[in-house]
C-alpha cells in the first residue's frame, strides 16, 4: 500500500485503534508536520497543561517517507511544548520513520497517560503497549540497544532521563544523534509514561508508477549532486556555516555579549575529529559527522551554542558536550541558550551563589558538562535550569533582557540576527517560537549572490542587501511556505529549493514525486497552498493560545544593543522599521493586524476533514 | 566481464540502492525486499553492502536440484519457472546475498548490464566494474574478510 495507516494509542485506556486518514484530508496536509498540525489543532483543548495527560503526542511520517525520493527519512513530532505552552513540533531524521512506513503506519497519534512505564511495540500492521520497566532511566543509547537485543532488528524513538524528568527541553531521539529536538517533545513522553516507540516493519511502500519514481530520481540526483554545496555539506556537514556566520561577525558568542568567536571551530577543526561521514535513510547528502569521540555530531547549532555561546574554544569539548546531550536526550539548542543566559546574569549579578550552588562563568567546559547532567536529574539547580525560559518568573523580569528567546523558546540558530534582517523576522514569527529551520532563507547570507537569482525565488523588489528590511517579508514567507511543504512531504530541508541553495526540490520536482508516488496530478500553485495552509493551521493553534502581534518580537538585546565586532559591527534591529515589515508580512500572509488569521480562514480551515 | 565492487568505507547506509533494486523488481520501496543488503548498526559503527558476487562455482547453482540456476555471460540467473521455491540457494549461500523475503526468491541479475544498486548510490561505495586483475585481487580480499567477520 502506498497509504498508511493511522494508529490511536489511548494510554490511559490502554486502547488502540486504527484508523486511516482520508485521501481529502491528505490533499490538503500531506503528511509530517502540515497533518501533525492539523490533528493538533483538532485534538487538544485551548488552555490545557502540556504535560497533563490531555496533551496529544504525534509522531507523523512525510508523504514522501521511506521511498526512493532522496533524502526522504523524515517525520514529524508534534504537540502541545511544555517549553512554550503554544505549538510544540520538531522534525527529525534517522531510519525510524522510514521503518514505520514499513509496519504499515505512517502516524501515530498518542493520548492520555499510561499508569506505569512503557513503550510501544509496532510490528506490521500491529501495535502493543507493553511494559518498559527494565528500561527506564537508561540513558537513549542504552535503551535503543537493550530493545534491538530483546526484540531484534528495531528502530527506535526514545526519550532519555531528561524526557523521564520533564525537563521542559528534553529532546526525542533516534539513533546515535538524530533528535525531535525543539519544543521538549521528550518531556510529553516522560509525561505519559511513556519511555521509547521500537518499530519493525517488513512491508513495502507500494508506488503508483515506480519507473517514473526511478526516472525522476535519477534526474533529481544528478542536478543535486552537482550543485557545489552538495559536496561541501556531504565532506564537512552542517559546521560549515559556523565560518559563514562567524566571518560577518555573527555568531552568538558568550550569551550575545559578542558576535564572533574563535576559528578553533571552523569546519576543518572539526573534519579532524570525524571518523566517517553517514546518511539517514534515502540520504544522498551524508553530513552526519561520526566522530572520534564515540558519539556523532556536532551540527553548526552545537558548534556555535555548546561552543562559541558558552565561550568554549575547544572543539573535542564541543564534541563531548555534544555527545552528552545526545545521550541525556536534551535540546541542544535550548541547553547552549539556558545555560549562556545563565552565565551571564550570574555574571551581571542577576542570579547568585543562593540559587546557582556555584559560580558560573563562561569557558569552563566541566561546568558545562556538570550542569547538563544536573538539569537531565532535576539535581540542585539543574532542577530550576529544567524550566528553562520559564525562570524568567524566578529570576525577575530584569533577567529577561538578556534572554535570547522568542514565544519562550530559546533561539535555535547560532547566528545572530541583528545584521540579517529576513532571519529576524524569520525567527519572530515562526509557528514554534525562536527557530530558524521554520524559515530561514540561508541565501540572504550569501552576500554576493546577484540580485536576479533571489528576485527569481522570492519575487521582485528584493534588494540585494542583507541589512535593508525592504522585501524581506516576501523572502521569509517564500521560505516558510516551502519548508513547510517539505517538511509534510518528509524530505530534509537540506535539499530544499531556498535553504542552503537557489536551486534543488521546488514545487515542479516535488509536482513530480507525488506524481510518480501516488498518482496524484497537482499544480505548483495547488502546492504553494498547502504551506501556506499548514502556517495558517499553526498560527490558529498559537492564536487560540492567546499568541498575537506582541509576541512576534525579538529579543531585547537585538533591537537595544548594536554588534561590537566585525562587518556587522554597528548593526542592530530598528523598532519601527521592523514593526513596519512585521505589517507587511501580516499582510502577505493575509493576517490582521494583530497578527490573528482572520474569521472566515478559520470558518474554512475549521470545517475541513 | 564486468561485475558489482563494494567499497564499504563509502557506504553512508543511506539504503537507495536497495529501494532502487525493490522499486525496479517488484514496483515498491522496501529495502528487505532487495537483492542488495546493507547491513548497518551506527551504534556499533559500521556500514556494508552486501552483494552477489556471481560466483565462478555458484553455490546456489550447485545444489539447486530443480537446475533453475544457470550461468549467462558470467552472470549466475535463476529461472523462475524452474524454481520450487524452497530457498535451498538462499539458505546455502555464503554471503547471504540470496534474499528470501514474503516466499519471494530475490536474486541479483546485474539489472541486464544496468545496475539499479550502482546508478543510485551518490558515494561510489557500489561500483560495476571490469574485473581487471586488481580488482578481481580486492574483491577476493574482501570476501575473505567478510567471512571472517561470519565466523566471529
Amino acid at each position: 500500500m502506498f497509504k498508511g495507516k493511522l494508529g490511536i494509542i489511548d494510554l490511559s485506556k490502554n486502547k488502540i485503534t486504527i484508523k486511516q486518514t482520508p485521501d481529502s484530508l491528505k490533499k490538503l496536509f500531506y503528511g509530517g508536520r502540515g497533518l501533525n498540525s492539523y490533528y493538533l489543532y483538532k485534538m487538544i483543548k485551548p488552555g490545557i497543561d502540556s504535560l497533563s495527560p490531555e496533551n496529544v503526542l504525534i509522531f507523523g511520517t512525510g508523504f514522501l517517507t521511506g521511498t526512493l525520493a532522496p533524502n526522504s527519512s523524515r517525520f514529524n513530532v508534534s504537540a502541545k511544548s511544555p517549553e512554550t505552552e503554544i505549538l510544540g513540533d520538531s522534525n527529525c531524521g534517522g531510519y525510524f520513520a522510514a521503518e514505520l512506513r514499513y509496519s504499515g503506519f505512517e502516524r501515530l497519534i498518542i493520548k492520555g497517560k499510561a499508569k506505569k512505564p512503557c513503550y510501544l511495540y509496532v510490528t506490521d500492521n500491529k501495535i502493543e503497549i507493553k511494559d518498559s520497566k527494565y528500561y527506564w532511566g537508561m540513558d537513549t543509547t542504552d535503551v535503543q540497544q537493550f530493545l534491538k537485543k530483546d526484540l531484534g532488528p528495531v528502530e527506535v524513538a526514545c526519550c532519555g532521563l531528561a524526557g523521564e524528568n520533564l525537563v521542559r527541553f528534553a529532546c526525542v531521539r533516534t539513533g546515535v544523534k538524530n533528535a525531535a529536538g525543539r519544543c521538549g517533545l521528550g518531556a510529553v513522553m516522560g509525561s505519559k509514561n511513556l519511555k521509547a516507540i521500537a518499530v519493525r516493519g517488513t512491508q513495502g511502500i507500494q508506488i503508483k508508477y515506480p519507473e517514473e519514481m526511478l526516472e525522476t530520481v535519477e534526474q533529481l540526483k544528478e542536478y543535486i549532486m552537482n550543485s557545489k554545496i552538495t559536496s561541501i555539506l556531504g565532506s564537512v556537514g552542517t559546521p560549515l556555516l559556523y565560518e559563514v556566520s562567524n566571518a560577518i561577525g555573527a555568531i552568538r558568542t558568550k550569551n550575545s555579549q559578542l558576535n564572533a568567536w574563535s576559528d578553533s571551530l571552523n569546519a576543518e577543526e572539526i573534519e579532524k575529529l570525524v571518523d566517517k561521514m553517514i546518511g539517514c535513510s534515502s540520504c544522498i547528502v551524508h553530513c552526519r559527522h561520526r566522530n572520534k569521540l564515540g558519539g556523532e555530531g556536532p551540527e553548526y547549532t552545537a558548534v556555535g551554542l555548546l561552543g562559541a555561546n558558552l565561550g568554549i574554544e575547544d572543539p573535542a569539548d564541543v564534541i563531548e558536550l555534544n555527545n552528552i546531550c545526545n545521550e541525556l536526550g536534551l535540546d541542544i539548542s535550548s541547553s547552549g541558550t539556558i545555560l549562556a543566559w545563565a552565565f551571564e546574569l550570574y555574571e551581571k549579578g542577576i542570579i547568585d551563589k543562593k540559587i546557582t550552588e556555584e559560580k558560573l562563568c563562561f569557558g569552563d567546559f566541566e561546568l558545562a558538562k556538570r550542569l547538563l547532567y544536573k538539569i537531565s536529574r532535576r539535581e540542585g539547580f539543574g532542577n530550576i535550569l529544567a524550566e528553562s525560559t520559564k525562570n524568567v518568573k524566578r529570576f525577575g523580569e530584569k533577567s529577561k533582557n538578556y534572554l535570547t528567546a522568542i514565544k519562550g523558546l530559546p533561539q535555535s540558530d547560532p547566528h545572530d540576527c541583528r545584521y540579517i534582517k529576513a532571519f529576524a523576522l524569520g525567527i519572530a514569527t515562526s509557528s514554534r517560537g525562536a527557530d530558524h529551520l521554520r524559515s530561514r532563507p540561508t541565501l540572504e547570507i550569501f552576500l554576493r549572490l546577484p540580485q536576479e537569482v533571489k528576485e527569481r525565488i522570492y519575487g521582485k523588489g528584493i534588494p540585494n542587501d542583507p541589512t535593508s528590511y525592504i522585501g524581506k517579508e516576501k523572502t521569509v514567507y517564500f521560505s516558510d511556505n516551502i519548508f513547510a511543504l517539505i517538511d509534510s512531504l518528509g524530505i530534509c530541508k537540506f535539499i530544499c529549493h531556498g535553504f542552503n541553495s537557489p536551486h534543488f526540490v521546488d514545487y515542479t520536482w516535488m509536482k513530480k514525486l507525488i506524481y510518480s508516488a501516488s498518482g496524484w496530478t497537482v499544480k505548483e500553485k495547488e502546492l504553494e497552498s498547502v504551506g501556506k495552509r499548514v502556517i495558517d493551521i499553526e498560527r490558529m493553534f498559537n492564536n487560540r493560545e492567546g499568541i498575537s502581534r506582541k509576541d512576534d518580537t525579538l529579543p531585547k538585546r537585538y533591537f537595544d544593543d548594536p554588534m561590537p565586532l566585525k562587518i556587522s559591527k554597528g548593526h542592530c534591529i530598528d523598532r519601527k522599521e521592523f514593526d513596519k515589515l512585521l505589517t507587511r508580512y501580516y499582510n502577505l500572509r493575509g493576517w490582521t493586524n494583530d497578527g490573528q488569521v482572520k474569521k472566515e480562514r478559520v470558518k474554512k480551515l475549521e470545517a475541513l476533514a | 566481464m564486468k561485475y558489482l565492487y563494494v567499497y564499504p568505507e563509502k557506504c553512508t547506509g543511506c539504503r537507495e540502492c536497495s529501494l532502487a533494486c525493490s522499486l525496479s523488481k517488484f514496483g515498491e520501496c522496501n529495502p528487505k525486499k532487495a537483492a542488495i543488503t546493507i547491513v548497518r548498526d551506527e551504534f556499533n559503527r559500521y556500514e556494508f553492502p552486501i552483494v552477489c558476487f556471481q560466483c565462478e562455482d555458484p553455490i546456489c547453482l550447485k545444489f539447486c536440484h530443480q537446475n533453475a540456476y544457470q550461468i549467462k555471460d558470467g552472470i549466475v540467473i535463476r529461472d523462475k519457472d524452474k524454481c520450487i521455491g524452497c530457498r535451498l540457494c538462499a539458505t546455502l549461500c555464503p554471503y547471504n546475498a540470496v534474499t528470501t523475503f514474503d516466499d519471494e526468491i530475490v536474486k541479483c541479475d546485474l539489472c541486464d548490464g544496468d545496475p539499479k544498486c550502482v546508478k543510485y548510490c551518490s558515494t561510489g561505495a557500489i561500483q560495476y566494474l571490469d574485473e581487471t586483475e586488481e580488482l578481481e585481487k580486492r574483491r577476493k580480499d574482501m570476501a575473505e574478510r567478510f567471512l571472517e567477520i561470519f565466523k566471529k
